[in-house]
């Protein structure tokens, strides 16, 4: 039999870890996409503030060569000085948007219109030099001749400025297509990314949902199996059973805990109680196999040490997994006598209360499907009102909201404050598990045994009629 | 005989290519025009010669200074009757679309009787439209 090792959980986690992984990449990809965009459009708007800025500088510069103009002709005909004052403040001003100009065009690099500035520039100085202040010294003298000067000079000047100001419109549109084409890029790109991620979360969920459709039907399939297999006591004469199986949290796979009770003869009773390494359908399938392999060996020879030395070497060869082991406590119960022969594989979760003491009965050999080893065997006479109380791991590393572990020691005064009828003390450590830890992370099985003596009538019949291997069962064969 | 139907398919070319020119003049002979140039400087300067025209609408601002002995300066709202024009001959350092060379005779104000060449950007009229003027 090879039980295959599921790699879903893997597969699980993996999952979680890529679709997080996407949905932090989607996330960054939106965040960096706005971030971009709008440190896009703010360049934009920052260029676009920078031309509409010049744009008004131009006309401020061609309203002040006009105001200029209007001055001078004024003085020629009133010989006013006022109208000259004005005209030397009204010139101030042009060196001032002149500048502004100049730096905005150098910032736009807008070169081919930092030529035509120039020549703007120096048709201005040109008409300050040969035209306005001629008009201003000579007034009225070759003023024809002054004013076709002027004229071409004014000519050059508004050349200029409008090829400056188709530059700078030019430059506008350049600068809105651009942060179009990149606000329509960035967009589409986003687009293109949110489709994909959509796509891949969307298949990711489906892949998901069905992983974890598989994994409650094989959690289901494997209470199933629990169920059919595993945890249950037959009535032995003179004893009184209790038994408790507690599941973990439903989200958890089930775990491989195992109990039986098995009458092997009159007199003879069977106790195991084993834990199978690891969870889900392999622990559980395993469950059934010992419980069965276990009863096959025990009709054959009744002696636990020999049973755990059978069963753990048929148990690799038929597991064929090197990473499963199991820690198992056998007992053969003398009902009559009272007498309990018992080999503990790693086991050590078995203790024996009488009357408020309670003590651990001692592992006798390594867990099984580590190594091959005989297995010593304890024997233990019980009193009449004793109690042996067995169980799984799920029970000692019960943890409390602090992380501490039960451990045996808790376990032992749990059994000593509870109640001595083991039907009602098995169901009870449970439920003090589980008030312990709110959430169980492992199976918990609870087997509880008190043995009463049988009268001395029936137990003389039953030694008188009964058969010498049942006489000396530790060492009786079949 | 090939090198007269060269000739002659070359003469045609010219003539057909003239009549597109001309085609393209938005002024028509015989049209009565007013003078008027830009915003910043309504004065319109007629020049003796359609070269001097065109030279002028290329040239620096000292070829210009140079030509200016050779340009009549008519206040704005001189009017002239238009006798020739050739279409997009007028370039300018800063523009990118020609203007036309127009002949006019001008018929009022200080220079009337006389004829000149003018740019089409200086003229308006019935059927001309205004030059695009920013300002």
């Amino acid at each position: 039999m090879r039980l295959p090792r599921l790699p879903r959980p893997v597969l699980r986690g993996a999952g979680t870890l890529t679709a997080t992984a996407i949905l932090a990449f989607a996330l960054i990809i939106a965040v960096t996409g706005a971030v971009i965009t709008r440190k896009a459009i703010n360049v934009s708007f920052a260029e676009q503030t920078r031309i509409e800025r010049a744009q008004l500088t131009l006309e401020r510069m061609l309203k002040i060569q006009l105001d200029e103009e209007n001055y001078v002709r004024a003085y020629v005909i009133t010989r006013d000085p006022s109208e000259i004052d004005s005209y030397r403040a009204t010139g101030a001003q042009f060196v001032g948007e002149r500048n502004t100009l100049l730096q905005i065009l150098q910032q736009e690099r807008l070169t081919d219109a930092l030529g035509a500035l120039e020549d703007y520039d120096m048709a201005h100085t040109d008409w300050h030099q040969q035209v306005a202040d001629q008009m201003l010294r000579r007034p009225g003298r070759g003023v024809r001749e002054l004013e076709k000067r002027g004229k071409t000079l004014i000519d050059s000047q508004s050349d200029a400025a409008r090829f400056i100001e188709e530059r700078l419109d030019a430059k506008n549109r350049e600068v809105l297509a651009s942060t179009q084409a990149q606000i329509d890029s960035t967009l589409y790109q986003r687009m293109v990314w949110l489709i994909l991620f959509a796509l891949a979360a969307i298949l990711l969920n489906g892949w998901r949902s069905r992983l974890t459709t598989e994994l409650e039907d094989e959690r289901l399939t494997t209470q199933t199996l629990q169920r059919a297999f595993q945890s249950e006591h037959a009535p032995l004469p003179n004893c009184r059973i209790g038994s408790a199986y507690g599941a973990a949290s439903s989200h958890l796979a089930v775990g491989g805990d195992v109990f039986d009770v098995h009458q092997l003869s009159d007199r003879l009773g069977l106790i195991i109680i084993a834990d199978v390494s690891g969870k889900g359908v392999d622990a559980a399938v395993l469950t059934a196999f010992i419980k069965f392999t276990i009863r096959g060996i025990a009709l054959r020879r009744r002696d636990p040490g020999f049973i755990l030395q059978e069963f753990n070497r048929a148990f690799p060869r038929t597991v064929e997994n090197p990473y499963l082991f199991v820690s198992m406590f056998v007992g053969i119960l003398d009902t009559w006598t009272l007498r309990l022969d018992y080999a503990s594989a790693g086991h050590d979760i078995a203790f024996m209360r009488r009357g408020n003491e309670v003590e651990q009965l001692a592992v006798t050999g390594p867990v099984l499907g580590v190594m091959e080893e005989p297995f010593d065997v304890k024997t233990l006479y019980l009193d009449d009102g004793d109690l042996i109380v067995l169980s799984t791991d799920g029970l000692t590393e019960s943890r409390d909201l602090d992380g501490n572990l039960l451990d045996a020691a808790g376990a032992m005064q749990w059994i000593a404050e509870e109640s001595s009828d083991p039907v009602n003390l098995a169901p009870r450590l449970i439920e003090r598990a589980r008030e312990r830890s709110h959430t169980m992370r492992d199976d918990i099985a609870v087997l509880a045994i008190a043995v009463q003596r049988a009268t001395a009538v029936s137990t003389t019949t039953r030694t008188e009629t009964g058969s010498a291997e049942e006489s000396a069962p530790a060492v009786a064969d079949v | 005989m090939f090198k007269r139907l060269l000739v002659a398919a070359f003469v045609c070319c010219a003539l057909m290519a003239q009549a597109n020119a001309a085609d393209q003049c938005y002024a028509t002979r015989g049209m009565h025009v007013t003078l008027f140039g830009g915003v910043d400087d309504p004065d319109v300067l007629v020049w003796d010669s359609r070269d001097r025209l065109i030279a002028y609408g290329a040239g620096s601002m000292d070829t210009r200074q140079f030509l200016l002995p050779h340009a009549m300066l008519n206040a704005p709202g001189t009017r002239a009757t238009v006798e020739s024009c050739i279409a997009n001959v007028v370039h300018s350092k800063f523009r990118t679309d020609p203007g036309d060379a127009i002949g006019v005779l001008i018929t009022s104000g200080r220079y009337r009787g006389r004829y000149g060449w003018v740019s089409s950007s200086d003229i308006r009229g019935n059927g001309i439209p205004e030059a695009q003027e920013p300002w």
